[in-house]
């Protein structure tokens, strides 16, 4: 072997080498992670979180129909996402435990990464934990009419940050939980009758008494009218228009709409029939003598 | 009035008469099949007509009228009526109220109005209240239960008292027995009487539903069945329970619960 040749093999020795080691590395890398221990670990997380998704799917099944048939759906909705969540949760910290991986740090880092997501999710935490008192409090629940600031509607969904509402007029409204909780609520169904107030206002010269006896006979003859608690009349004030009067029936939530037409349109006719007039802004004028 | 009838094909309308109360049934042709009407009209009352306001006659409007109720018939020549209890409960205002003494055990008897229902095929297509369906609150605003309403006297007897049924075929006749199980009298002034539970005994012209016990205690007053009491020969069961005693038992039980959970 001569110099040059030597030299020659040198370098092609130190150009091969460097490919060598390299695959060499990549073997024992490759070597190392797929080995018989990490095959085995692979397949028990893959059997883990098969077997634990199947549970978490049956525990939730089983919760569904029970809380189907015994809650409303927003209480059963919510103990149903948090099984699940609490499950999937399970699930995961066992994969990380079978694949000897260190959760303090990923705890760690998933800390302050919470800190930081909270900031920016402000808005979210707040309605959701809104949702919750909102929950305990059980103001409404599905189906019910509710009338929120200026919106009234039938509650159409209720959910972790939001309550969805449709209209009369079929508008979809979404109100966040933050705002039912700061604000006035009413719940127009939740009680199984409801007293409407018929406000009226008749001329000076109208027969308190008889006007009385007609708003007392129309509420008896209108069949939606319930007959206890028993109608309510009432002299409210001497106004600067008329004698304002007050007549309180009560009727049954389903029968509203038809009850309360029908209670205005007899009481219009029986008022027609006997004379009596509704009083509207007047103003007398007094000429003046020099 | 309970029992089967054929179409009034050549007769004009026909009337079925329970009390004050009278049901009007007529037969219009629509094609090649028949439409049944009817309209129920009430004592003193005018019937409710777009066209015109009769009071206080027989005066029937014309069958174009939106006052008639109409149902196809199908194959159907011929329709049942038969009675049954109310969807809702009823709460029957007793006419003289009276006080109950502390460990009373009294029996009577009480009466209600069932409904005529219009059935053809096996199949109800209407039902008509056979008093003017008046609402009423049995209980408080914030909890009670809304129910027809029905007024009657008690009587205080244990015979039985069949023969008032005579009087008014929409009328059953339900013996009853109250217990004062509190420490105070009661007034009792309106007793609330829950018809899916009960039966219609009867021979075609009169009707009884089981004995019902209503017990007063401190908490309330709870209405239950006592059991059948002795019938009639020839009395028959005309109408079954829409829902039998454990059903209602655990309905109410939920309700109870969810009244007071809110779940």
């Amino acid at each position: 072997m001569d110099a040059t040749t030597v030299v020659a093999d040198t370098s092609n020795a130190v150009q091969a080498t460097p490919h060598t080691l390299k695959l060499l590395d990549m073997d024992e890398i490759f070597g190392k992670i797929f080995n018989l221990e990490s095959a085995t670990k692979a397949i028990r997380i893959a059997l883990m979180v098969l077997i634990g998704l199947i549970v978490v799917g049956i525990i939730v099944t089983l919760i569904k129909k029970l809380s189907g048939k015994r809650m409303d759906s927003r209480t059963g909705g919510f103990i149903v996402k948090t099984v699940q969540y609490a499950g999937f949760a399970l699930i995961l910290i066992n994969a990380f435990k079978i694949a000897n991986i260190d959760l303090s740090a990923l705890l760690g880092a998933a800390g302050i990464a919470g800190i930081a997501l909270g900031f920016a999710a402000q808005t979210s935490v707040s309605n959701f934990i809104s949702g919750i008192f909102l929950m305990y409090e059980k103001t409404f629940a599905e189906g019910d009419i509710v009338t929120v600031d200026d919106t009234t509607g039938v509650v159409h969904s209720i959910d972790a940050l939001s309550v969805k509402l449709r209209t009369f007029d079929n508008r979809f409204v979404r109100i966040p939980n933050e705002t039912l909780i700061k604000t006035n609520v009413i719940n127009v169904t939740r009680f199984p009758l409801r007293r409407l107030n018929i406000k009226l206002t008749v001329t000076y010269d109208t027969d308190i008494e008889r006007a009385r006896q007609i708003l007392m006979e129309t509420a008896a003859a209108n069949p939606g009218v319930l007959r206890k608690p028993d109608p309510f009349f009432m002299v409210q004030s001497f106004g600067a228009n008329g004698i304002d009067l007050f007549l309180g029936v009560w009727f049954a939530n389903s029968d509203w709409e038809q009850a309360n037409n029908g209670m205005y349109l007899e009481i219009k006719k029986s008022f027609d029939a006997a004379g009596i007039e509704f009083a509207y802004p007047t103003m007398t004028i007094y000429p003046k003598k020099s | 009035m309970w029992k089967q009838y054929d179409l009034p094909k050549s007769e004009g309308t026909r009337i079925h008469r329970a009390g004050k109360t009278v049901l009007y049934v007529a037969v219009e042709v629509a094609g090649e099949g028949e439409v049944l009407a009817a309209l129920v009209s009430y004592a003193n009352a005018s019937i409710a007509t777009t066209r015109r306001k009769t009071k206080d006659v027989l005066a029937v409007p014309p069958l174009d009228d939106p006052a008639w109720s109409r149902y196809y018939m199908g194959a159907s020549s011929t329709y049942d009526i038969v009675p049954g209890y109310p969807d809702i409960p009823v709460c029957i205002k007793l006419r003289e109220p009276f006080f109950l003494p502390p460990s009373a055990d009294l029996r009577g008897w009480i009466f209600s109005h069932v409904e005529a229902r219009i059935v053809v095929g096996g199949s109800t297509v209407a039902s008509y209240p056979l008093t003017r369906p008046f609402k009423t609150l049995y209980g408080i605003p914030e909890a009670g239960i809304i129910c027809r309403h029905d007024e009657a006297d008690f009587l205080a007897s244990n015979e039985p008292v069949i023969d008032t049924l005579n009087e008014d075929p929409g009328l059953v006749a339900h013996p009853v027995r109250l217990r004062n199980t509190s420490s105070e009298p009661v007034l009792v002034d309106e007793l609330c009487i829950y018809g899916e539970q009960l039966s219609i005994l009867g021979d075609g012209s009169r009707m009884q539903s089981e004995r019902l016990l209503f017990i007063f205690s401190g908490s309330g007053v709870r209405m239950s069945l006592e059991g059948q009491t002795e019938l009639p020969a020839g009395w028959t069961q005309i109408a079954k329970p829409r829902v039998s005693g454990e059903e209602r038992f655990i309905v109410r039980s939920i309700e109870l619960f969810r009244a007071m959970t809110r779940m």
